[in-house]
This record gives C-alpha cells, sequence and structure tokens, in this order.
C-alpha cells in the first residue's frame, strides 16, 4: 500500500471541522477515499463534500445579505 | 457625518506561511526555492492590483525577506510614487535564508524571542529597511507586539507612530484549531484601534504618561461574536478566512457574510461618536495558486477582488475613507481621548440566533455582556492592573500573551448547566417563596445610549415566571468612562402581586487565567468590609462562606495579576456575601442579597482596580 498523499485540494477532514478543528485529510489512491490521521472518519470525495455542506448548515443566515440599514436600534 | 476608516496592508512575504508547508507537499523543506519567491511576488502584485484597482490605497509592510529583493523593493517605491501606498515594515515574514542563517532558528514571531534576540532582530531589520529605502519606517507590526518590544522601537526608531499588535481573540481557540499547533495566545485585547499602553500592549493607556507612543491596530477586524465562540480564523474582514470557515455558497461562490461583517463594523459609529474602523490584512499564503484546502485559486482570488471591490465602491459612495497606517495614526491621535471607550453592540449575521452582545473596552477594562443570558457579564478583563506580563522566551510567558481574565464564560464555564460546581459569570437570581430564577436564562436584547461621560445598556424587561408570582424585570448598564466601574441596577417594573416581595441576589464568580485550566488560588483573599460581620478569608480551597448585614463592599484580591475586584450596593436590606471555592470548583463568588417589592430597584457597582 502506497504512502497517503494530498491532493491538488486539500480536503479537511468534515468530522473533526464540525468540532473546530482544521485537520488536512490525505488520499488514499489504493481505495480511492480520503482519510483522516485525527479521528476515524473516512469517505470519498462526494462524501466529503456532502458532509461540507452539512457543515454549512449551521450557517442558517449565510447567504442572507444584512446591511447597515437592517440595524434599527 | 459617520466615519469609516479602512486600512488596506499587504505584505511581499517571500517565504508564506501555509505556502511552503501546503504547496511543498511530499518535497523536502527549501524556502529558497526559486518557484516559491517567484509566485510569493505574483501573490503581492495581484493585492496591489485588486486595491488599486478600486482607487484604494495601501501600506505595503515590507517583510525581511522582501528587503533583500530587488523586484520587491522597486515594486515598493513605485507604488508609494504612483499610487500613494505607505512602504512600512512588518516583523511578519522574518522566515528566509538570510534569518535562518543568521540567527539559527526557526522561530519567527517577534514577540516569542527573547529580549536580546528581539532587540537585535529590530535593529537588523529596521536598519535593512533604511538602507533600501533612505527612510525609517512609520509603521511596523506583527500578529502581537509586546509592551517591551513596542517600547524598545518607540525608542530606537521614533518615527513609528502605528503598529499592527494584537489579533482579536487569537489564542486558545485558534491553538485548538490547529490540532494543537498554534502558538498565538493573545486572546484578551481590544479589537478595535487603540492607544497601548507602556506597559501591557492589551490594556489601552489612561493617559499621557501611560503612552507607548503608538497607535495600534488590531490584525483583522473580526466578528465579535463568531470569533468569540469559535475558531476567529474564520471569521473576520479577511475573504479567505470566510472561505476558510465554509462560508460561501458552493454553486454560485458568493459571500454576502463578508459584506454583512464589513457593514456591521460600519454600524458601530454609532456608539463610537460617529466613527468606525475596519482592515484587511491577508498574507500571500492565503492565495497560493494550488489553491487552500477547499477552495481553488479561483475562488480565493474572487474572494480578494470582490473585497476589494466593496471597499472601493463604498469610498465612492463617500462612506469610507481609506488610509495608509500613519495616516490612521494621526487621524486616531486628533479625534480620540484617552479614556474614550470602544462599544460595540454586536449582532449575530450568521446563524440566525439573533443574539446580542455589547463588548466595551477602555484602559480600565473589557467587558462583555451577553444579551441572551439576561445581561450577565460573561467576559472581563481587569486592565485597570495595567499588569505586567513580559512575553518571550527568558520569561514567564514565553507564548502566553494573553491579558488574564477575571470571568471568561468558554473557559471556565458560564451560567452552570454541568453535574457539579460553578462557572464564570456576573449574575443575578431573583428568588421567592423557595423558587429561584438565574437572568441568564432570561433572553432579551439591549439598547445603547450616551448621556456624558456613560455608556448606557438598557435592556428590555424580562418575564419572570414563579408558581404564584410574574415579576417583570429591567436592567440598565452602565459603563462611566474612566470610573473602572460597572454599575447594574434591576428594576421591578411591574408585579402580578403588587403586595409581593422577592429577593435578588447580585453575583459575580470569578477567578483568573488565560486558558481553560485552574489556576493556583491560594494566594487570593475574600474580603467582607463593614456590616455587621466584617470578614477575610485567606483562600484554602475549603468551601467557606461569610455574610455580612449591611457590608460596605466585598472582594477579592488577586496577587498573580495584581487585582482587586470589589461589588458595592445599594438597595433594601442588602447584605454582602462571599464564598470561598474547593479544588473541584475552585472559582470564588462575590455577592449582594437584598429584597425588592413592585417599582423597587437594587444597585450594584463592580470595581476593578490594580491591587498593589
Amino acid at each position: 500500500m502506497a504512502q497517503g498523499r494530498k491532493g491538488r485540494l486539500n480536503y479537511r477532514c468534515p468530522a473533526c471541522f464540525m468540532r473546530d478543528l482544521d485537520i488536512d485529510m490525505f488520499y488514499d489512491k489504493d481505495r480511492d477515499e480520503y482519510y483522516c490521521l485525527r479521528c476515524q472518519f473516512t469517505g470519498s470525495e462526494a462524501e466529503v463534500l456532502a458532509m461540507n455542506e452539512q457543515i454549512k448548515k449551521k450557517y442558517k443566515v449565510m447567504l442572507k445579505r444584512i446591511t447597515v440599514e437592517d440595524y434599527d436600534d | 457625518m459617520d466615519k469609516f476608516v479602512v486600512n488596506i496592508i499587504h505584505r511581499p512575504e517571500m517565504v508564506p506561511e501555509y505556502a511552503e508547508k501546503v504547496t511543498g507537499h511530499g518535497k523536502a523543506e527549501d524556502i529558497g526555492r526559486k518557484a516559491l519567491l517567484t509566485e510569493s511576488l505574483d501573490i503581492f502584485r495581484t493585492q496591489q492590483r485588486c486595491a488599486h484597482e478600486n482607487g484604494l490605497k495601501t501600506t505595503i509592510q515590507m517583510t525581511y525577506a522582501s528587503l533583500f529583493n530587488d523586484e520587491a523593493v522597486a515594486l515598493a517605491k513605485e507604488h508609494h510614487e504612483k499610487y500613494g501606498d505607505e512602504i512600512a515594515l512588518t516583523l511578519l515574514g522574518l522566515p528566509c535564508k538570510e534569518f535562518r542563517e543568521k540567527y539559527k532558528t526557526k522561530d519567527f514571531c517577534i514577540w516569542m524571542f527573547s529580549m536580546e534576540d528581539k532587540r537585535a532582530i529590530v535593529r537588523d531589520v529596521f536598519e535593512k529597511f533604511r538602507e533600501r529605502f533612505g527612510f525609517y519606517p512609520e509603521s511596523t507590526g506583527s500578529y502581537y507586539m509586546d509592551a517591551e518590544l513596542i517600547n524598545f522601537i518607540k525608542a530606537e526608531y521614533p518615527s513609528v507612530k502605528c503598529a499592527v499588535a494584537t489579533c482579536w481573540e487569537e489564542g486558545p481557540k485558534a491553538y485548538h484549531t490547529c490540532n494543537n499547533s498554534w502558538y498565538t495566545f493573545m486572546d484578551g485585547g481590544p479589537w478595535a484601534p487603540w492607544i497601548p499602553s507602556k506597559v501591557n500592549t492589551h490594556a489601552p493607556a489612561a493617559n499621557e504618561a501611560e503612552d507607548s507612543g503608538i497607535v495600534a491596530i488590531p490584525h483583522l477586524s473580526r466578528d465579535l461574536l463568531a470569533c468569540y465562540d469559535g475558531n476567529g480564523s474564520n471569521f473576520g474582514t479577511h475573504p479567505q478566512n470566510v472561505l476558510r470557515g465554509m462560508i460561501y455558497d458552493s454553486r454560485t461562490w458568493e459571500f454576502p457574510y463578508l459584506f454583512n461583517l464589513i457593514d456591521q463594523y460600519r454600524h458601530l459609529a454609532k456608539y463610537n461618536n460617529g466613527y468606525s474602523y475596519n482592515m484587511m490584512f491577508v498574507g500571500p499564503g492565503w492565495m497560493n495558486k494550488m489553491g487552500r484546502w477547499e477552495a481553488p485559486y479561483e475562488l480565493l482570488l474572487k474572494s480578494y477582488e470582490e473585497g476589494c471591490a466593496y471597499y472601493g465602491k463604498l469610498k465612492r459612495e463617500g462612506v469610507l475613507e481609506d488610509m495608509t497606517m500613519s495616516e490612521f495614526a494621526d487621524y486616531y491621535r486628533s479625534k480620540k481621548t484617552y479614556t474614550e471607550p470602544e462599544c460595540a453592540l454586536w449582532r449575530d449575521i450568521l446563524y440566525g440566533s439573533e443574539k446580542e452582545l455589547f463588548w466595551y473596552c477602555d484602559p480600565y477594562m473589557r467587558a462583555c455582556v451577553n444579551m441572551d443570558q439576561g445581561g450577565a457579564i460573561v467576559d472581563l478583563r481587569p486592565y485597570a492592573a495595567k499588569l505586567e506580563w513580559p512575553v518571550g522566551i527568558g520569561t514567564p510567558h514565553i507564548q502566553d500573551a494573553s491579558y488574564p481574565f477575571l470571568i471568561q464564560e468558554k473557559y471556565r464555564a458560564g451560567y452552570f448547566t454541568h453535574y457539579a460546581g460553578e462557572g464564570t459569570v456576573r449574575s443575578a437570581k431573583i428568588s421567592h417563596n423557595g423558587e429561584e430564577v438565574d437572568l441568564c436564562l432570561c433572553r432579551t436584547k439591549a439598547h445603547f445610549s450616551k448621556d456624558g461621560r456613560d455608556r448606557i445598556l438598557t435592556l428590555d424587561p424580562v418575564d419572570i415566571e414563579f408558581e404564584d408570582l410574574t415579576v417583570k424585570l429591567q436592567s440598565v448598564i452602565t459603563f462611566t468612562e474612566g470610573s473602572g466601574e460597572i454599575k447594574i441596577e434591576r428594576r421591578i417594573v411591574e408585579m402580578s402581586d403588587p403586595a409581593a416581595q422577592v429577593q435578588i441576589q447580585e453575583y459575580m464568580v470569578g477567578c483568573y487565567g488565560t486558558t481553560e485550566y485552574a489556576e493556583d488560588m491560594s494566594s487570593l483573599t475574600l474580603k467582607i468590609d463593614g456590616g455587621e460581620a466584617p470578614a477575610a478569608i485567606p483562600y484554602e480551597y475549603k468551601c467557606r462562606e461569610a455574610a455580612s448585614a449591611g457590608a460596605d463592599s466585598v472582594s477579592c484580591t488577586l496577587p498573580p495579576i495584581r487585582t482587586r475586584v470589589t461589588l458595592t450596593a445599594r438597595g433594601p436590606e442588602k447584605s454582602g456575601f462571599v464564598r470561598e471555592g474547593y479544588a473541584f470548583s475552585p472559582m470564588f463568588t462575590l455577592g449582594y442579597t437584598g429584597t425588592l417589592k413592585d417599582k423597587e430597584g437594587f444597585v450594584t457597582w463592580l470595581r476593578v482596580e490594580r491591587a498593589d
């Protein structure tokens, strides 16, 4: 089994990101999966991207524009 | 008219942080790689272009490494001539072949070096700068600049008038985010520009005698709620930090949060006599051609271009003034008095919680009031002590530059929800017929006003429901400029039974520290002055309590941070009390109890001062 590598884009572990940890994952080309050295997460690119979308759900107003005029105090 | 000032700062960092480790993965370390140097300069050029295309001037902070690069020096001179950019000097970006060979170390954070090395490096870098440009810089900076360092620079190079001197709430949270590898511990400082004292950078100067001689600016303008709660490096006026936090639409690459953040900073003018401030300081490593984590280069570039475009748009609309750092220092000195506080009633603009925090900072304290906890004080830094806190190798604090807290709800539990113990917070409990309600559980909103030297936070009244009584209670929190005191008034606005009486307990649970972990409290002393039973309890973790009806004051003296915190009160049947902690829950408690009837009020003053 060859060593883990970083891809062109370095995905972070989505499970660790959810607990405020930025951990680069490594890619295992034999198994076509990313894996985390810090926790037990493993997943395909599609799984990583799907979990990244889950992460964003905590930002409920992430896409709402809030301007100076919205402060009414 | 309100004035919104922005500083845009770029640094030609020939070996950008992150870039060597990230782009160099799979290669042996070589910080002299030609490809790395070429790319670094290209990024600097791109950042400069983004600013200039939008009519914005910048402060070019030359790094030590860039002073050895003719092209970088020539670019700085050209942009100074053409765009009015300031040529300044940063103490970031030290790593380069020349530095490593000379100083034989991989350390790169100026505040962590020994004082002897700090002096040598500063002289080296400043003289090299003069050799290249023919003058000494007026602005400098790093992520943190300790007081001894600033004092030395100001004495040796009096032309320096402005410095990037801290990064707001970058401390244990940032350390954890990097899997306990990022040693930047600098919690507890101001979030907006200030004049540092000679003794402690984080504590603003109270007068000319304390004035370090520079105007300090924070590294980034950060989200005063999201950064306090989570990883600071995701929520600031740093477009790539916003991408780091994944705060963008993956399909459209839109990130309105960045503009919301800028706009909330604009709104802070309302609390600060018509002035507000922003800074953007993105190191070139964040615009790496290889991309950064999930974000490809194209997105990194887009975010920076659009960030600059928004500042440029605001400038064209006449609501923003771009300044260089030295211009800003002159402006700030012209409008600021030493004791004038910085205030921010900050709203959640990301999670949809509608939470509000109020931040107050002056030469005597930094305090955070949490409206989601009924106006509890959830963070308190006693600047009044002007604590001597040398930082770096050879001092007791090699890495830890944070200003110690008395209250910190994230590191030492706030309102307590766990099995046994106490959490640090300043709140009040209302009780009636054996039932008790803590105001921390009464969510509310605040309204800011200014009256002379008072900054007043008037909270919407909250309803406290007992089994047989409903009480409508209002809190008014007053910060009086230059006093070192926080006045809190609780008033019964209405009761379902106008003849009823309730008990009030005003309390502060405190400790000291800069991290999550407990410090030795053995040297602390709790004291009750006046009243029927004055008392003193030297701390021995014995869980002792004392109370005195009619007490004049209750206090705790904390020698390790040379601070005394005192509560005084005015109200019906007031009685002061103190409680000693125990090993499992070492925090102390100061407080007053009293009674309240309809329309009556109970007032307390929390005072912080230097203890010796």
